[in-house]
């Protein structure tokens, strides 16, 4: 069933689109954008999410769907007022989507009355203002019939009919199961397309028929006006056990089109009122009017070439040659009367008739001109009119991003191998070398910016998030959003939602004030919480500011030395303090409150942004505000590193995580009594691992002319990396160790340098857990 | 000769679905996500059959109808309207906008390809 697996993913990968549209309109809605179009994309987001899960069979998610809708599709046309209350009600009812959303794609039950108490006030609601609708619609027990898509798909092969089996079939029963059936089309029937052949194929499919055309009320040419309805049909179809039903199903789609009467064949009704009714001559008038019909339009056919008849021909309404039943219809009498009657006339005539009205007829407009076999002959290249976009498996992107990657290592190996003597000889090498790097650093650009992304997507949610935190708080906050269609990777993209909630949480908990207290501090009572993103070279900065109290640090800096985050002997600066936010299990708030809680702290918001290769910096100032610093990488693929030499061979350390890079001896470290090694960075002490012990190296430079690496690690905690040499930046295309070998504890993955060696990254964090677990040990 | 089927849906889902059920039923898909990129298809493509939804953005499926029959150019070229509308509202007024039978959702395939065969010769 990996279709429907494909179909599964199409959907909830399009839900999560239209749930994101929903927070958007009704952001503007709530903000008092209550227009018509709004309400519509929100009741076609609603819908469609509705009309999905219907085929999957998600019937929770159909009922309360539906429900909702019916709500929506009320307010659309005024009958229930959008009020508040209603809005606040939607907003409420696109979680619960969400969730029925969530709960569809991971497999997980809701529980059964999960949104009841909503989906009781839509019905309350939907009901209030329309007496009329006593009933109301059946909001409670939407019927879903679930039927799986993709099976026994080989039944119908082609668009054909099975004509000529239909006519077959049902050998000649006994009468009991006979109708007869007095058809007359309106023109309207033909406006729409439908096609009395058509209908006389699906009645032969029934049982054995007959058709008699009545061509009685054909005008005189003079009064011949082409477009407009001449013929009916007297049909009599024989099967046993032929219900009226079967019948009428057959007319279901022109009912209300044409004048129909059903009768068992040789009762009372048929034979009476209606029958005689109509202005129709006798059933057997079809084959005497042969030779008129004909001679009408040989006639036709000239006139028309002539020209005047053609100018004031009325709309054209139905396709000429609809009016007479073809030969295959109609098996018995009708099959001789229109034998003489040449199909090409009937061509000719809607070709002669087509030019005239619309001049831009080029093409022959209508398929039931099926004769002409030029219909859609060169039209190959117009095929995708109107698609500006495609969309593409994610791991195709990623293969040519990978394979894009590997050019990149070619090529500058390629550069490197190009020493002083070679440059000199081979110039135009060089020259095209040049070229070959230029292109190909274009082309990494161009792959990246596929997998790019505008912020937007994770911004349209937060204006929602800071109109809840303000309720909830009771201060008075606005959002500000600037660069909102800075693009970063998707993947980027997808894990930046929750750090950047807290981040806002925190801003509006902990930073803005309360009204009160904002007007005694001389400011206006709303708070301003500014979300900005921006490009700075090959990074994206993530800004989340706030007017707000900024950072109480004696309060930060005594929790932190009760908690024994800091050492009572020392002193930290301003902005060392600020980042013990950040710190693990730090949380400023004395009580856990609603909002920033959950007993996680931003602790948290700094691993999530680690993860995906970013850092977090944060500044403030006291009584006017904080300012977090997201750095993200424009992507993941591609990783900025510091290339080192440990026991001689490369290694490369994430530049993410590097704080500074120092030349120290040996002698510098300090044992503890743990009996792992301590470096003292300007009063701080910092723990020492020795890659080339760690990796089991040996050693390749003096003692005293060791390099260390400072990096930071999750929750803002130093380790100094010693190396033997450290050789300059350079941007490496990740490869995973995990797929092509195996995990190797300390390692993160591996890389192809230049110069075509293999180059392990060396994973900081992981090192670092690593050794505090083998000293504890 | 394959026929071609015009499908317009601003569901990627429903399209998806369409287009499996009337690919692997021998029929030409063609693709479009509201009803204005269905008229531009049907200024440059020739098809037998549309299948259209009728809420979608920009030019919804009524509207569609409308302007495919005010072309003059397409008066038999079959409509239907796909719709899980359980009124009979929509399905009405997409009639009296020129189409030609209905197709509720959720459907089934071989009911699919059997309406299908019901309008186009």
């Amino acid at each position: 069933m990996s279709d429907l697996d494909d179909f599964k993913a199409t959907y909830f990968d399009e839900c999560s689109e239209l749930l994101t549209e929903l927070e958007e309109q009704f952001a503007a809605i709530e903000a008092g954008e209550r227009d018509a179009d709004r309400l519509n994309a929100v009741f076609r987001a609603i819908h469609s999410i509705k009309g999905g899960a219907g085929a999957f069979g998600f019937s929770a998610m159909v009922g309360f769907a539906h429900a909702y809708e019916t709500l929506l599709d009320y307010v659309r046309d005024g009958r229930v007022e959008l009020t508040d209350e209603v809005v606040s009600l939607c907003i409420r009812a696109n979680d619960i989507v969400a969730d029925h959303v969530n709960a569809a794609q991971s497999g997980d039950d809701l529980p059964a009355d999960y949104g009841a108490d909503e989906k009781a006030r839509f019905d309350a609601l939907a009901r209030g203002d329309s007496a009329e609708d006593e009933e109301g619609e059946p909001i409670e027990d939407f019927d879903i019939e679930f039927t799986p898509v993709m099976v026994n798909l080989d039944a119908p092969a082609s668009g054909e009919a099975p004509v000529a089996d239909a006519f077959e079939a049902p050998p000649m029963q006994a009468e009991t199961g006979s109708w007869e059936i007095r058809f007359t089309p309106h023109r309207a029937l033909y406006a729409r397309a439908n096609d009395p052949l058509l209908l006389f194929r699906e009645l032969a499919a029934l049982g054995r028929m007959q058709v008699v055309a009545r061509l009685g009320e054909v005008p005189p040419l003079s009064d011949f006006e082409p477009f407009a309805v001449y013929c009916s049909w007297e049909i009599t179809l024989s099967a046993p056990e032929l219900s009226e039903a079967a019948i009428r199903e057959v007319f279901e789609f022109v009912d209300g089109d044409c004048d129909i009467v059903i009768a068992q064949a040789g009762s009372a009704p048929f034979a009476g009122a209606s029958f005689e009714d109509s202005p129709a001559v006798e059933a057997a008038a079809a084959a005497q009017d042969e030779p008129d019909l004909s001679s009408l339009l040989a006639l036709t056919e000239d006139e028309m070439n002539g020209g005047p008849l053609v100018a004031d021909l009325p709309e054209p309404v139905a396709p000429p040659e609809d009016f007479a039943p073809e030969p295959e219809a109609a098996p018995a009498g009708a099959q001789d009367a229109f034998e003489e009657a040449p199909a090409l006339s009937f061509t000719a005539l809607a070709e002669a008739i087509q030019p005239a009205p619309a001049p831009q007829a080029a093409k022959p407009a209508m398929p039931a001109a099926k004769a002409l076999p030029a219909a859609g002959e060169g039209d190959e290249g117009h095929r995708s009119v109107g698609v500006q976009s495609i969309r593409v498996d994610l791991d195709k992107v990623d293969r040519v991003v990978n394979m894009v990657g590997e050019l990149v290592i070619t090529q500058s190996m390629l550069t490197q191998q190009m020493d002083e003597t070679l440059r000199a000889r081979y110039t135009e090498l060089v020259r095209g070398l040049e070229v070959l790097a230029q292109t190909t650093r274009g082309l990494q650009d161009s792959v990246m910016a596929i997998r790019a992304q505008p912020v937007k997507s994770v911004f349209s949610r937060m204006p929602r998030l800071v109109r809840e935190l303000a309720s909830k708080t009771g201060k008075k906050i606005k959002l500000e959003t600037i660069g909102e269609n800075t693009e970063i990777d998707k993947t980027v993209i997808e894990q930046l939602s929750d750090p950047l909630t807290h981040m806002i949480r925190n801003s509006a908990d902990h930073g803005i004030e309360d009204p009160a207290r904002r007007l005694a501090a001389g400011k206006g009572e709303t708070g301003t919480i500014r979300l900005s993103a921006e490009q700075a070279g090959g990074n994206i900065l993530i800004i989340v500011e706030d007017d707000g109290a900024g950072i109480n640090r004696e309060r930060v800096l005594k929790l932190a030395r009760d908690k024994g985050i800091v050492a009572p002997e020392i002193t930290p600066t301003d902005e060392q303090i600020d980042q013990l936010i950040f710190a693990p299990g730090f949380s400023t708030a004395e009580a856990v409150s609603d909002i920033s809680g959950r007993g996680v702290g931003m602790d948290v918001v700094l691993s999530n942004i680690k993860k995906i290769g970013g850092s977090v910096h944060v500044r403030s100032w006291t009584g006017k505000g904080t300012r977090m610093t997201l750095r993200l990488p424009l992507t993941l693929a591609v990783l900025d590193v510091m290339l080192v030499k440990v026991g001689g061979g490369p290694y490369v350390v994430p530049l993410s995580s590097i704080v500074e890079t120092m030349q120290c001896s040996r002698a510098n470290f300090e044992r503890v009594p743990s009996g792992g090694r301590v470096l003292q960075v300007r009063g701080e002490y910092v723990q020492v691992i020795d890659l080339g012990q760690r990796f089991g190296l040996p050693n390749a430079v003096a003692a005293e002319e060791q390099f260390v690496v400072l990096c930071e690690t999750e929750g803002s905690q130093k380790v100094a990396l010693v190396v033997d040499d450290i050789i300059g930046q350079q941007q490496v295309v990740i490869k995973s160790l995990e797929e092509n070998f195996e995990r190797v504890d300390g390692i993160a993955g591996g890389t192809i340098l230049g110069d075509g060696n293999v180059a392990l990254i060396v994973d900081v964090q992981g090192l670092r857990s690593t050794h505090i677990h083998q000293n504890a040990a | 000769m394959t026929l071609r089927v015009l499908t317009v849906d601003d569901s990627r889902t429903i399209l998806a679905m369409l287009h499996h059920t009337l690919s692997n039923a021998g029929f030409e898909v063609l693709q479009a996500e509201d009803g204005k990129q269905g008229l531009d298809l049907l200024k440059a493509e020739s098809v037998d059959v549309v299948i259209t939804d009728i809420n979608m953005p920009v030019m919804d499926g009524i509207e569609f109808i409308k302007n495919v029959r005010a072309t003059g150019q397409h008066n038999s070229l079959p409509i239907l309207i796909l719709t899980t509308e359980t009124s009979q509202d929509k399905r009405d007024q997409g009639k009296a906008a020129g189409g030609t039978g209905w197709i509720v959702k959720p459907f089934d395939p071989e009911k699919l390809i059997s309406v299908i065969q019901r309008v186009v010769h």
